[in-house]
Formats: structure tokens, C-alpha cells, sequence
């Protein structure tokens, strides 16, 4: 929580023009891009207090050695476009926005690299590239509102990953605000900076704001990789220095099958013969709900994989002409160029749908391309009844990142809330049919250490536990943590409670009066002041049931209440 | 006092909060948004901050009323967004239930009530409805309120603002110059009722569109020019709308681009004179996005020897908006400059000698723009382009 008299003094560090604490403000940094069950806003603390938008990385190192003095809990956010919780409040607190950081610093020709502030846009940065004859070897979906910095932290790949790997590949340097302020470039920084004492990191931020950091003593590896994926849980990214490649022509092909057995066997054999730049496909569903929504292409099937290459003229059209070639053996249709175009054009909007629901529920995990036949089975079986569409694009080592999108209404709060174990369900598939998390943000926090592996986790948690032991910074992200649950419904629960007790000792006279003669006469209920003392014992009851459940860590929750959800969905759906 | 949301209500349309995807592709493309950088001005924070209010049926609270007033209603939004929200209508809509709430800009009330006084939204007499063919006079003496199959709609700003008022010259020496048989409305002229349009006050429009429309077929009008998009797309789209598809049948009506393209097609006019000059084109909203007209005003300039046009880098579709449409130079004027001035920018970027446009609105922002930024880059109306080209 942020006390009121920090607000005059962020607003200082920050500037009076970037800082909010305004009420209908703080709401519309207080989501993010998932629709979720009213309930979970009802019971956890996901309001944010206030609001900061950093225009320099000295102001940033400021703001979070103010922050940590003063233990107050910062979420950084990019531009909100991602849907695991990565950039939600858990304990209010204060959302520092990063889309203020967006210029593009550098152009490095000679090294293919360019360096920019993490809030740039990539769609901005695709355009400005382009100027150069320059582009990015790979950018999101979300490019025309995500933010650079933003993707880099979620992790993920995206289109052009199929060819030249995820985000984390195309990194090559961080500047990261460390949770004490201090500012590191993470290529430069040895593996062993949080060893070494007298390593001065290059800005060591205002003197007035700085405080003693804690000396680091063990870190190993490389410092870029450790941040990528990372959610802002160890420090906020600044600046980033990417990979960038010659401006090529793209040249889409979009395929049509008859089912799903063709489509797969198809995309593998593309992989086998070429290095796409994009593979993509849609299932036959989605396929009838972009029908009904008026933006389906006009093809001959209703599977459709969309297949791009980047190169030369020359190389693209060898490539094409050798997978044409291929595809006649897998019943496919070679689509019209006008409408690979449209597919390729519509490689931003994998929410057309949504407009069906109104709302959508979905999910997204990695699963080994040679295993989406059994994955979308599996699906078909578990979620029998349900509205499902499929798509997914494959990354550089034979995944798919498998995108699930149900149709569903958050107006109808009871069925929304009970439907929220198919996002869970998904990536549980997923696994079982040898895949990964996505994503870790905060709710697929139980998926870390396999996510990052036990090594790497292991790191990141020393790192955490050593610059940031009370967890300011973006906790619940990557690493579980407790429930907060919010003022509102702690005292709903002592004051249930209150009630419970003492109305549950007069039902047990009613029921079992000789057992409780017997052995516990001084237990009544018998006028108003018996029925006060009992309603104290009772909420003290429930403040102890509250904070019980505060320590509860969230990923056991979601754990715990997945299977009730399922049930609950089979009978309110 | 209807019920609350009842304008987005009647049209279907109070759901679209709940279908928006929340991804804020509108974000980076809206001018407010852009010019700010905060969510509360962007289309998805508005749109969130509706979704809870029509939920909650709770009225739309001043401070956000006066945001919702923050949008030049370039249709940027609508464009690029993922579910097809209808956004341009849907803003419309929250303006008119922010009419029905009595919570209107003090701009809009102003222009409320000079329409109402003056049927003109510069509040001047209507006698003086002429006043800019006072350099075309011998051109349109004969012309004022005969009977004649094309009619040329001159609209508020050109008829009153001195400083636009060559757009007008110009249409008539065209006019002139082809032989085309014409008529103008003069005093009976009143305003196309766009203001009300963009404020969302639908139903005070009625009466201006139907004089206009009267007057018109009256004459024996077949075929209206217009050098507003405002006034052409009041007529084309908002009134059909207003007072039925009958009002307008059989009422043709052109932008001036693409009627002086006709005269070309049809070998009335011919450019022969060499035009060496650079021009960078600039996509009024209300023509473009709006009626999804972008290619007559780039075939008239094609059509001249000599010139060379450049594109803008956010062109057509994705045009920015010049910071004038949606009264925000009413309600915000110092956001609209803002938003001028990064036009400017972009125009300066593609080296072009000057900058062109056919709108009385965007000729005023981006000379706005061009002032602000202290830059040097020229503006020219595609009339003068064409007057000039013909040596008229």
C-alpha cells in the first residue's frame, strides 16, 4: 500500500505530468488485456494506487530506490497487451508505465543491431526500420500496440520466429534497473557483478536517493539471458539492443486441407524441405467462427496454413516453388496470392472472433509440432461442448505456440468464473502431451522451474532473494506468493464468521443438546450478550481463518480450485 | 431524459465495450492518445471506462465527459480494430448521450446556439452568405439561386472564413473554365449540419438538412460539389440516415476531386501547362477513412505535367489525422496544434515542396501546425493546385 503522503513525493521523482493516483487512472492500469472473473478482483488487491510514467532511466533508478525504501509494491508494465498477470497489481501499489521510454537510440549497420527505449512500440519500430531498409527478425502479434520491453520480459516468440527463433534470441543487451536502483548493462556486466563490491555500475542515480545496496555474492551465467522472460520480477528493462536484418521480400502461401491429419503431416514436411519465415494454421472451427464474424478467406477448405518466406526474390520463390511441389501429396489447395496476402495482413488479428462471445477465455502453450495431432484430440475430448478455436505458429525448434480461444460472456459471472479452469486445462494438455508454459506471468507460476529450468531458476531466485528479500518488486510474477486478499473481503469473511459461530451453537443445541450438556455446558447461546461474546470469538475466528489464506500461495490456489471450476462449469454451463 | 445509454441502446451498440478486445491497437493511432500518452484518452480506456458504467448504468461523470470530447473522431480507431467496432458511431452515440446528460463542451453549446440563431456556425448574418465570391463576382452574379443540374455547396467556413474563401474561387473558375451549367444557393445556403453530427445532436440537424435538401431540388439540382468532406459527407452519409434514403434520391454528391477528375474523363478540362513542383498529399479523414475515398485527388494530381507526388508515411487508411475533425479545436485547441504540428513532421520528412489537402478544416490545422512547428513547409489546397496547373 502506498501511503498518501509518498504520493506528492513520486509525483517529484517522477514529474508532476507523469504521475497519477487519480481514481478512473489507476482503474485503467489496474488490467490487463484477459477478461477476469469479477471474483478475482473481488478477492485479491489488483487495484492499483497509483500510476508513473518514467521518461529517463535515472528517473526509473530513482523511483524504485524510493519504492524499495519506502516497501512500496511496483508493477511495471509495458502497454498492457499480454494476458498472464504479468503486469497486474497483487497488493496495489504503483505501476510504473515504460511507454514514455521509446526512442530508438542507435541504428549499428555494421553489427545489425539497434538500440531503443523498452516502451517503443514495435509496430513504431518496425516502420522507422523499414526507413533504413532494415526490419526485425522476429516481432509479436501484439506488434501494433506491444511494447518492446514488454515482450522481452514476458518472453514468447512470434511472427518471424519459425526462422530466426523467440525474443530471447534476438536480444543482445539489456539496460536494466536493478529492484535498488542501480542501473547494469547486462552484456557488460560480468557473471560475477553480484560478487564483486567495487564494480561500479555506470549510474549510480541520485545521491540523495541512493542507499546502501546489498553486497551480491553469487551469480553465474549470462546476465542478458537471465532477464529475458523474466516479468520485471528482478529488475525493470530499460533499454534493449536487438537484432536486426536486411529488408527482404516476404512471400506468403496460404494452404487449405481437408482435416487436421493432412495439415499437420503437411507442416511438418514444410519444415523438413524449408525454413519458413511464418508457419501458421487455424483449425476448421476457427475457420467457422471467422465465417460468422464475415472474415474468413474465401478458400477451398476450412483448415488453412499460412507459410512465409523472407530472403531474396529469388530465394523466396525456390522455396515456394519446392513446397507447392510438396503439397499435392497432402490434398492441399494452393490458395489465390490476393488472399495469402489478406492471411498475411491478418497476422495481427487472431481476435476477430471475440466479438461471438462477446468475451473470450483463452490459452496459450507450447506443444511439439509432431504432437499437435494427439494435443487437439485430447482438447476435442476434455472439452466437449465448449466453443474452441485453435491456431498456432511455430517457433524454431519444431513447437507450436498453440493459441486456444473459447468462446464465452463475462456478463454472466457465475458460468465466466467456473469457465476459468479451461485456461488452466489447456496448458495441463499441453504438458502431458510433451509441451511447455508459454508464458509465466503470474498465473502459470506453478509452471516456473520446469519453464526455466531448475538452474536457471535457481539463479533467478538467489538473485530475487538477494536484491529484493521483501518482494517490491512485481511480486507474484515468476516466483509464487501468498494471497493478499483484499480489505473488502477479509472483513466479509470475520464478519461471516461473527455470525457463523454463534448462530452454529444455537443450531447444536437444536441438534445435539445432551452431548453438549455433557461435556461442554458453558458453550450457549441463551441472550444477546452470550450471542455478543460468541460473534467476537467468531470474527477473531475468521481473522485467523484470513490470514491463513493470505498464506496461501496463489499457484496452490489455482491448483486447488481447478478441479471445483470444472465442476462447476459442467453444471452452470 | 431518455434512459441511460439509451443512444448506443437503440443502435445495439452499448456492448461494443464488452467486445473490445482490450489489445489497444487504437492507441498508436490515436491522435489524443498519442498526444498524451496516457490510457484515459485512448479509444480502449474510454472503452473501459464505458464498459463499467453502461454495466453499472451509471451516468457518464463530467471530467469523463470532457474526454470523450478529446477525439477528433478521425476513425483511426475503427480502422485498425480488431473486433470491428464500429467506433466512429459509437462515439457519436456517447456524444449525443452526453447532449441528453447537458454536459456538452461550452464549444458545442456556442455552436448550438448560433445554428439555432444564425444557421451558421460563425454566427454572422446570412446575407452574408456571399461574401466569398467576391473575387469571382462576375463569375456567379448570374448564378445565385437559378435553376441549373449542378450546384456547388460552399458550407460555413469557406462562405466566412476570409482565409479559405479562394477554395470557393477556385471551384467556380474550374466551374467556369469546363462550361459547366451551375447554381448557388446564396442565403438560402445553411449550415450542412456537420457540427451536430460530430456533438452527437442528431436530432437538431433535422431541420437544416431538410432546407438544404428542399432548396436543392428545388432548383432542379442533379449534382452537388463540395469542397468540405464535412458538408459531402453530411449530405452522402448523415443525411439518409437522418431523414430517410428518399430525402436524397437522385441527388448525386461529388467532392471536389472527384468531379474535377470527371471533367477530365470527360475532356472538359485539360492540364497542359508543365506544374514542376513536389507535393506530399494529405488524406482528409472525413473523405477517406470516413467514405473510403482516397484515389481521385492522387489521379487529378497524377493527371499534371510536371508533378511529382509523395506519399505521407501513414497514407490512405492509415492517415493521421490533421488535429482538426471531432471539434477538438474547439474543446482542446492547444492538443489540436499539438497534433497538427506531428503532421507537419511527417510531411517535412518526405522533402515535398508543399503539403496538399482538399478540406477547409485541414487546410486551417496544418497551416496551424506549420506556424506551431515554425516550419517550412508550404500548404496548398488541391483547388489551387488545379486552378494553377490550368492557368486560371
Amino acid at each position: 500500500m502506498i501511503d498518501k503522503k509518498h504520493f506528492q513525493q513520486l509525483a517529484d521523482i517522477v514529474g508532476e505530468d507523469f504521475f497519477s493516483a487519480e481514481g478512473y487512472m489507476t482503474h485503467l492500469y489496474s488490467h490487463d488485456i484477459a477478461a477476469l472473473p469479477g471474483i478475482v478482483n473481488d478477492v485479491m488487491n489488483t487495484q492499483a494506487e497509483a500510476i508513473a510514467q518514467p521518461t529517463t532511466s535515472e528517473i526509473l533508478s530513482n523511483l524504485l530506490k524510493f519504492c524499495k525504501k519506502e516497501n512500496i509494491p511496483v508493477i511495471p508494465r509495458g502497454h498492457g497487451t499480454s494476458g498472464y498477470g504479468g503486469a497486474l497489481p497483487t497488493k496495489g501499489g504503483l505501476v510504473i508505465e515504460m511507454t514514455r521510454i521509446n526512442q530508438i537510440f542507435h541504428i549499428n549497420k555494421g553489427a545489425m543491431t539497434v538500440e531503443v527505449g523498452a516502451g517503443i512500440i514495435w509496430g513504431k519500430l518496425l516502420e522507422d526500420l523499414e526507413e533504413e531498409d532494415l526490419t526485425l527478425a522476429a516481432y509479436p502479434s501484439s506488434a501494433p500496440s506491444s511494447t518492446v520491453g514488454g515482450w522481452v520480459a514476458a518472453g514468447g516468440s512470434g511472427i518471424g520466429s519459425t526462422k530466426y527463433g523467440g525474443i530471447r534470441e534476438q536480444v543482445v543487451d539489456l539496460e536494466v534497473v536493478l529492484p535498488d536502483g542501480q542501473i547494469i548493462r547486462t552484456e557488460n556486466t560480468p557473471s560475477d557483478f553480484f560478487e564483486d563490491e567495487t564494480q561500479e555500475p555506470f549510474f549510480k542515480g541520485d545521491e540523495k536517493l541512493q542507499y546502501a545496496a546489498d553486497v551480491y555474492n553469487e551469480t553465474d551465467g549470462n546476465m542478458t539471458s537471465l532477464f529475458v522472460d523474466s516479468n520485471g520480477a528482478l529488475g525493470i528493462i530499460s533499454k534493449v539492443v536487438l537484432k536486426v536484418i536486411p529488408l527482404r521480400t516476404i512471400k506468403p502461401l496460404l494452404f487449405s486441407f481437408p482435416n487436421q491429419e493432412q495439415t499437420f503431416g503437411a507442416m511438418q514436411e514444410i519444415l523438413r524441405l524449408s525454413k519458413p519465415y511464418y508457419l501458421h494454421f487455424i483449425t476448421s472451427e476457427f475457420y467457422g467462427m471467422l465465417t460468422e464474424v464475415d472474415h474468413a478467406p474465401s478458400t477451398q477448405n476450412e483448415w488453412l496454413v499460412l507459410c512465409a518466406f523472407e530472403g531474396s526474390e529469388e530465394q523466396t520463390e525456390d522455396e515456394a516453388m519446392r513446397i507447392i511441389n510438396a503439397m499435392k501429396m497432402y490434398h492441399a489447395t494452393l490458395e489465390s496470392e490476393e488472399i495469402a496476402h489478406h492471411e498475411w495482413d491478418e497476422r495481427f488479428y487472431p481476435m476477430r472472433i471475440k466479438r461471438l462471445g462477446p468475451s473470450l477465455a483463452p490459452s496459450e502453450v507450447y506443444v511439439p509440432l509432431n504432437r499437435m495431432d494427439d494435443f487437439i484430440d485430447h482438447c476435442n475430448r476434455h472439452f466437449k461442448g465448449e466453443r474452441m478455436a485453435i491456431e498456432g505458429a511455430v517457433n524454431n525448434q519444431d513447437e507450436v505456440a498453440v493459441l486456444t480461444w473459447f468462446l464465452d460472456d463475462e456478463r454472466r459471472r457465475i458460468p465466466f468464473l467456473f469457465g476459468w479452469y479451461r485456461s488452466l486445462d489447456v496448458i495441463n494438455i499441453g504438458v502431458k502431451n510433451g509441451g511447455r508454459a508459454y508464458s509465466i506471468g503470474m498465473w502459470n507460476v506453478a509452471h516456473s522451474s520446469k519453464f526455466y529450468g531448475k538452474e536457471d531458476y535457481t539463479k533467478m531466485a538467489n538473485l530475487k532473494q538477494k536484491t529484493d528479500s521483501k518482494g517490491y518488486l512485481n511480486s507474484h510474477k515468476v516466483f509464487p506468493g501468498p494471497l493478499y486478499l483484499s480489505t473488502r473481503i477479509g472483513i466479509l469473511i470475520m464478519l461471516a464468521a461473527g455470525f457463523i459461530v454463534p448462530i452454529a451453537i444455537m443450531f447444536a443445541w437444536w441438534l445435539i443438546p445432551s452431548v453438549l450438556t455433557a461435556y461442554v455446558p458453558w458453550i450457549v447461546v441463551n441472550n444477546l450478550t452470550s450471542f455478543l461474546v460468541w460473534f467476537i470469538v467468531g470474527v477473531l475466528i475468521g481473522f485467523v481463518v484470513q490470514e491463513f489464506v493470505n498464506l496461501i500461495p496463489i499457484s496452490v490456489i489455482l491448483s486447488i480450485g481447478t478441479p471445483f471450476l470444472r465442476f462447476g462449469r459442467k453444471i452452470f454451463h | 431524459m431518455t434512459k441511460p445509454y439509451e443512444p448506443l441502446r437503440i443502435e445495439g451498440l452499448d456492448i461494443e465495450p464488452t467486445v473490445c478486445a482490450r489489445c489497444g491497437f487504437c492507441t498508436f493511432v490515436c491522435p489524443a492518445y498519442l498526444d498524451t500518452l496516457w490510457d484515459s484518452q485512448s479509444p480502449r480506456g474510454k472503452l473501459y471506462q464505458l464498459r463499467d458504467l453502461i454495466k453499472k448504468k451509471q451516468p457518464i461523470p463530467p471530467d469523463f465527459a470532457a474526454r470523450i470530447f478529446n477525439c477528433t473522431l478521425c476513425g483511426a480507431c475503427q480502422e485498425i480494430c480488431q473486433t470491428n467496432i464500429p467506433l466512429l458511431r459509437f462515439w457519436q452515440l456517447t456524444r449525443q448521450e452526453i447532449g441528453e446528460l447537458d454536459e456538452w463542451p461550452e464549444i458545442v453549446n456556442y455552436i448550438d446556439g448560433a445554428l439555432k440563431e444564425t444557421q451558421n456556425i460563425m454566427e454572422m448574418d446570412q446575407t452574408d452568405r456571399t461574401l466569398w465570391t467576391d473575387m469571382v463576382d462576375d463569375l456567379v452574379e448570374d448564378r445565385l439561386g437559378i435553376e441549373a443540374e449542378v450546384a456547388y455547396f460552399a458550407g460555413c467556413n469557406i462562405s466566412f472564413k476570409g482565409t479559405l474563401a479562394h477554395m470557393g474561387e477556385n471551384t467556380i473558375k474550374v466551374m467556369n473554365a469546363a462550361g459547366v451549367d451551375f447554381t448557388i444557393l446564396g442565403e438560402e445556403e445553411q449550415c450542412c449540419g456537420n457540427p451536430y453530427f460530430v456533438a452527437g445532436g442528431f436530432e437538431k440537424a433535422k431541420e437544416l438538412a431538410r432546407h438544404n435538401i428542399i432548396k436543392l431540388k428545388e432548383l432542379g439540382v442533379k449534382t452537388v460539389i463540395f469542397n468540405c468532406p464535412g458538408c459531402h459527407r453530411a449530405f452522402a452519409h448523415e443525411y439518409p440516415h437522418l431523414i430517410g434514403k428518399e430525402s436524397t434520391e437522385g441527388l448525386e454528391f461529388l467532392p471536389f476531386s472527384e468531379f474535377v477528375l470527371r471533367l477530365l474523363n470527360e475532356g472538359k478540362i485539360k492540364f497542359t501547362k508543365n506544374y514542376p513542383h513536389v507535393v506530399a498529399w494529405h488524406d482528409p479523414c472525413e473523405l477517406g477513412r470516413h467514405q473510403d475515398i482516397y484515389n481521385p485527388a492522387r489521379e487529378v494530381l497524377n493527371a499534371i505535367p510536371g508533378i511529382e507526388v509523395r506519399e505521407l508515411k501513414h497514407n490512405r487508411n492509415k492517415a493521421r489525422c490533421c488535429g482538426g475533425g471531432g471539434l477538438l479545436k474547439g474543446t482542446d485547441p492547444l492538443m489540436s496544434v499539438r497534433i497538427s504540428g506531428r503532421r507537419i513532421e511527417e510531411a517535412e520528412k518526405t522533402g515535398a515542396e508543399f503539403l496538399a489537402s482538399e478540406c477547409p478544416s485541414c487546410t486551417m490545422s496544418l497551416n496551424d501546425g506549420i506556424e506551431h512547428k515554425e516550419s517550412k513547409m508550404k500548404f496548398k489546397d488541391l483547388s489551387q493546385i488545379v486552378v494553377e496547373a490550368l492557368g486560371l
